[in-house]
């Protein structure tokens, strides 16, 4: 089948929805404000674990590594008891996202600040939901 | 991005864009090829098994060109496809503490079988066992199993029914799972669901159309039921738009996920740049409300017969109502097609937290994958 010719306007415009792509993350990093969400366990499993340690590979209820799974609200309650955590007390879950050595999680990037002091605040609260 | 992310990122466009060139085929050159996913692949969705004409193209675009059926030529009944994957990869992985990794990463085997248009898929291989208390380090599983009806059996184009177990279709489809859009997205790792799905594909649309039902036997990752929806339309011989959408929903959030995509291909620089973003509203249940984004830019370029390098951008915003709270990537890698059924693959990526101002992460890993 013969190509048809290349539309230099149409060409030009998805050019520009290429960039559009890109800069609308630039936006929405910056469109944020100050940390106000609340420090609930659905939060703490669902915007900060799920992401962040339940990936697929990893700690999902499909691989399961070390037997714990972070990727929905029931397997990260039965998993963060599993850790130690407790009203007040953060168990291995502080210890690992704090170490300094090779044991440190998640392996290839460290979390946000902001993600710990949520699971802190949390954790101080008295893990409610847990 | 803080001024050293965009400094790199510079250079390594100028790299992308000064390096020879040569244009051989890859999954990623469809727009260079003015070919669909199923010109290649026996999926309208791409992925998975070749087509002949895929095995073709597998032959011309390595190194050595060596015999690039399965088992390399054994003789199968022509109702019958095979094929399957090895993968693996070692290398360093650094959250800020940098350390050593070597694993496993695929071990399937594919077969479709069937006459007259309507063929039967499965792809089964080991995983890891799911649950504690398992003796097993490995367990066999069934990723993908469908029931499959093609209008134009011995074309590439028309209309797809499909019936089983498969990935919901949406967005750009790359091989590298941990893109952005898919690490984050609508279509991770093992997303696979129980769906009916209906396609049309063509070199100038094609529409997939998905309903499905989350696997609660296998505890897949995607927990949700729900549809997804997905058009690409070709703009022009070199360029090609796409929107789409997906719903999920279970017992503890409700997701929805809107995205667009966009290809582009640059015949003088040789060049593919492709492009996604998805916006992903979650509802948690009982109550509040998550609104997240993610964003990957990948460019392609061949180099030299068989070598070809990646240049990926990616942007995830993990609260879009709280500021820092998102990350950045700059990934680098370099493929070798060394024969029809081998590929080195040296992947490298640079993770930035809250625009390099938090600590940073990344690897530089070598994979080797190997086709049955």
């Amino acid at each position: 089948m013969a190509s048809p010719r290349p539309d230099r306007a149409r060409t030009f415009a998805l050019a520009c929805s290429l960039a559009a792509s890109l800069a609308s993350g630039a936006l929405a990093a910056g469109c944020g404000t100050t940390d106000d969400r609340p420090a609930t366990l659905e939060v703490v499993a669902l915007e900060v674990l799920a992401p962040t340690c339940g990936t697929p590979q990893c700690h999902s209820t499909t691989t399961r590594l070390e037997g714990l799974a972070f990727d929905t609200l029931a397997t990260a309650r039965s998993s963060l008891r599993e850790l130690g955590v407790t009203g007040g007390r953060g168990g291995e879950l502080l210890e690992v996202l704090r170490e300094d050595g090779d044991e440190r999680m998640p392996p290839d990037m460290p979390m946000f600040e902001q993600d710990v002091a949520l699971i802190e605040k949390w954790i101080a609260a008295g893990a409610p939901g847990l | 991005m803080r001024p050293l992310a965009i400094l790199l990122a510079a250079v390594l466009a100028l790299a992308v864009s000064g390096a020879a060139r040569r244009a051989d085929a890859y999954p990623q050159y469809q727009l260079a090829r003015d070919a669909t996913c199923t010109g290649c692949h026996l999926s309208p969705a791409g992925g998975g098994l070749l087509s002949e004409n895929g095995l073709v193209v597998a032959e011309q675009a390595s190194w050595l060109g060596t015999n690039p059926e399965a088992l390399y030529g054994a003789p199968l009944p022509p109702w019958l496809h095979l094929g399957g994957d090895v993968r693996g990869a070692a290398g360093a992985v650094s959250n800020g503490t940098p350390g050593g990794a070597a694993y496993p990463m695929q071990a399937e085997v594919s077969a479709a079988a069937g006459a007259r248009g309507v063929t039967v898929h499965v792809t089964g291989g080991l995983r890891r066992p799911q649950g504690e208390g398992g003796s097993a380090a490995h367990v066999l599983w069934s990723r993908e199993h469908y029931l499959m009806w093609q209008q134009h059996p011995d074309g590439s184009e028309g209309l797809y029914v499909r019936a089983g177990r498969f990935m919901p279709v949406l967005g750009l489809r790359l091989a590298e799972h941990v893109a952005y859009t898919q690490r984050f997205g609508a279509s991770p790792l093992y997303g696979e669901a129980y769906a009916a799905a209906a396609s049309y594909v063509s070199r100038a649309l094609e529409v997939h159309a998905t309903g499905f039902v989350h696997d609660s036997i296998a505890s897949a990752v995607e927990h949700g039921d729900g549809g997804a929806l997905y058009a690409e339309a070709r703009l022009g011989a070199h360029a090609a738009l796409g929107a789409g959408a997906k719903y999920a929903s279970s017992d503890e959030v409700h997701r929805t996920y809107a995205g667009l995509t966009g290809k582009l291909y640059l015949p003088g620089a040789d060049l593919l740049l492709q492009a996604e973003a998805q916006l992903i509203h979650q509802r948690l249940l009982p109550g509040g409300t998550v609104d997240q984004l993610a964003a990957y830019f990948l460019a392609t370029r061949p180099l030299v017969r068989a070598w070809l390098l990646d240049v990926g951008l990616g942007h995830y915003a993990q609260d879009v109502s709280v500021m820092g709270l998102y990350r950045d990537c700059v990934d680098v890698n370099v493929h070798w097609m060394t024969t029809s059924h081998l590929e080195w693959l040296v992947t490298t990526r640079l993770e930035l937290l809250d625009g390099g101002g938090g600590p940073n992460g990344g690897y530089a890993l070598l994979q080797v994958h190997y086709r049955i």
